[in-house]
């Protein structure tokens, strides 16, 4: 029998024990896959855990399809292809750089694909650059990386925060007004959103009347609303993600503040849709990427293919990010005939995305001087699910941007490409 | 400026109040066991996931009555598994203990329900604000704030006019001698750990009508926990409640002038509070 004995926790236990929720909030699984000794090796350095999980798994579940396509299709330059995953971690750069070392050094792949959150992506991509290492990041959004701090050997699937902020920002003008708050999230991804934005506002004589940086993760955003609707202003502008975007959109439907204001944003994305009640379904944004887009060649085997995997779940813009950074290391081994970097940077550099990859109009390609794919963005309106249509189809596409049309040109972005001699 | 202040105060006191919720629990099991509960984040999710699942069958009120109980249930099990081997040990074996447990009730919900949040619907008639003017009194927020100070004031009644309340008050001074005096020690911690996780499983749900529901619900939760116990006094369970709301209020206020620290400013109040009382705000000295 245990002997009864009283508390002797002390208070010094309690603050350690403090510390280490901190460090629960990192720590996080390995993911490992038996491999041969001369494949090809694919490393995904990828939130698995934390607030972009479910971001993550759908990138996986891309990278995975294409995986397998490729290999059904005789590998890259011949050889089957391993995929080695790491988990990032959500928001702890220091694991990232940690887990792209191991992938680099004592993995020795040859391509290097992470992350979806913008600070991650950055830190992996100076990794990258340091070590030589062909790497794609597939869904950080951050204008630094294909922009003040672009690299030869790093290239980008999904959109720069200006792009995103300059194809919607006309609608926003037209249809709200010109007197915005912005509730952003507080790190490198909702900055650059904003400064996009508020380049936007003063370039059509806008007001901003004010901005709440948040930090990643926050769950009580009554506080910041209660600030904004003081202000009075044309429309809040949402510049979160992930979790945090549901939080704050289903806080100011509870608040009323829908009916009040017009609230917005730049980028949304399904996973955040599928997590909203249907009342919180409303406002424009930019989609990425979306599953329903009659007419364009492939996206219906796509979807199958995707569902199949998912227990019938639509593929997101997450998953094509997934699958197209995959295929495109596969396209610039091809074009380059070698799995050297920087052969393989130069083959990349123009190259266009052919359709069955794609997966959209528009031709995208990877622009020559940033190394920023440029696609195409999807513009509209996120919706409740028809009645009697498919319960993830929450968003109508009202129109399509070129991603030409969206970005800035190369010079503009502050992108000063130094390749090695 | 004034109104908004008011505002944020009041609103504070909302947010600081389930908090509250959330530490009552965690310390309840401090108090009595020694055990600091990492996994108390964990369990809340758990409440919030058997809530979703039970809505089909049972609705909404059926749901938000019947989780915090099966919440409580798988809690009576783990204590009685996992936790009781490690009374009388060193602290930081049940410390551990609950750390990996914490990381088992995260990947258990990820896998069992998925990584993809999942919507979590409330009552039309809760899902709006109650006047115009104080648009951020809604439905829901009162009716948390009423739920709140009802188990408040359920866990005073049992905990000082009932057998049970009267074990526990008594064990949490020494336990030692409540054994001696013939109580059986191992039930009264299992009762007292189940009804801390009840309040876990209860705040589950009561979150889920706020926040979206993921398997990460209860990280982002559990550091203000943790931080209202140290702040109001270890041992004291008014302490807790003080602790909890004056938190709320806090981040409520400090969103006013500088939202980016909204989160930092519970850190700040917990090292102000260790400097000038060491024994937080209405603990004992010498009680811990």
């Amino acid at each position: 029998m245990t002997r009864p004995t009283s508390s002797i926790i002390r208070r010094r236990t309690i603050l350690t024990a403090a510390a280490a929720a901190g460090v629960a909030q990192v720590a996080a699984p390995f993911v490992w896959s038996a491999r041969a000794a001369d494949n090809v090796k694919i490393g995904l350095d990828n939130p698995l855990t934390g607030t972009f999980a479910a971001l993550g798994k759908n990138e996986l579940i891309g990278a995975q399809l294409a995986i397998e396509q490729i290999n059904a299709s005789g590998g890259i330059l011949g050889r089957q292809v391993d995929l080695l995953v790491e988990d990032s971690t959500s928001g702890d750069a220091s694991v990232a750089v940690q887990k792209a070392n191991k992938l680099i050094d004592r993995d020795q792949v040859n391509f290097l694909i992470g992350n979806i959150n913008s600070a991650l992506a950055q830190a992996m991509a100076n990794v990258s650059y340091e070590k030589g290492m062909f790497h794609i990041v597939p869904g950080g959004h951050t204008d630094s990386v294909t922009g003040t701090q672009c690299h030869w050997n790093v290239f980008r699937v999904c959109n720069t925060t200006r792009m995103e902020t300059n194809s919607v920002s006309t609608v926003l003008l037209k249809s709200y007004g010109k007197k915005w708050y912005f509730i952003t999230t507080d790190y490198a991804f909702g900055h650059s959103l904003q400064q996009g934005f508020e380049a936007t506002l003063k370039a059509n004589q806008g007001t901003e009347l004010g901005a709440d940086y948040t930090p990643l993760g926050t769950t009580d955003f009554s506080a910041n609303l209660i600030k904004a609707q003081s202000t009075n202003p044309d429309a809040i502008i949402l510049l979160l993600a992930g979790d945090d975007m549901i939080n704050c959109l289903k806080q100011s439907v509870q608040f009323g503040l829908d009916k009040k204001f017009h609230i917005a944003g730049a980028q949304q994305e399904l996973e955040v849709n599928l997590g909203l009640p249907p009342e919180a379904l409303f406002g424009d944004w930019v989609f990425e990427w979306y599953w329903k887009q009659p007419g364009v060649p492939h996206v219906e085997q796509f979807v199958a293919d995707i569902r199949k995997r998912t227990g019938g779940h639509v593929p997101t813009a997450r998953t094509w990010f997934g699958y197209a950074a995959i295929h495109s290391c596969k396209l610039a081994a091809e074009a380059a005939k070698s799995l050297e970097p920087i052969k393989l940077a130069k083959a990349m550099q123009g190259m266009v995305l052919p359709p069955e990859v794609a997966l959209m109009p528009n031709n995208p390609f990877y622009r020559k001087g940033d190394n920023q794919l440029m696609p195409t963005l999807f513009v509209g309106k996120s919706q409740k699910a028809p009645a009697g249509g498919d319960p993830e189809d929450l968003f109508r596409t009202t129109q399509l941007v070129k991603g030409v049309d969206a970005a800035l040109s190369v010079e503009d972005t502050g992108c000063k490409m130094v390749w090695p001699s | 400026m004034s109104t908004l202040l008011l505002f944020n105060v009041f609103n504070g006191l909302i947010i600081g109040a389930f908090y509250a919720l959330m530490a009552l629990g965690l310390s309840l099991i401090l108090n009595l066991s020694g055990v600091i509960n990492f996994a108390h984040g964990g369990f809340l999710a758990l409440g919030g996931y058997i809530a979703y699942t039970l809505i089909p069958f049972v609705g909404f009120w059926g749901a938000l009555l019947l989780s915090p109980f099966v919440t409580a249930a798988i809690g009576l099990a783990v204590e009685r598994v996992l936790i009781r081997r490690l009374y009388g040990r060193d602290p930081l074996y049940s410390l551990l203990l609950t750390f990996g447990l914490a990381f088992m009730l995260e990947d258990g919900t990820r896998y069992i329900w998925g990584a993809q949040s999942l919507p979590y619907q409330i009552p039309q008639w809760l899902d709006s604000p109650l006047s115009t003017e104080f648009f951020f009194l809604t439905g829901y927020r009162v009716f948390m704030m009423g739920l709140v100070a009802l188990v408040v004031l359920g866990l005073f009644l049992i905990l000082n006019y009932t057998r049970l309340g009267l074990r526990i008050r008594a064990g949490t001074l020494d336990l030692e001698t409540v054994s001696v005096l013939g109580v059986n020690v191992r039930v009264l911690r299992n009762l007292n750990f189940g009804l801390g996780i009840y309040m876990a499983g209860l705040a589950g749900v009561l979150a889920v009508g706020m926040l979206g529901l993921q398997p990460t619900i209860g990280d982002s939760l559990i550091m203000p926990s943790f931080i209202a116990i140290i702040v109001g006094g270890l041992g004291s369970l008014p302490g807790t409640l003080a602790g909890g709301l004056l938190i709320g209020v806090a981040t409520g206020v400090t969103t006013v002038f500088f939202p980016s620290a909204s989160e930092a400013v519970m850190y700040v109040m917990m090292a102000a509070v260790l400097l000038v009382r060491p024994r937080g705000l209405l603990g004992e000295e010498g009680r811990f």
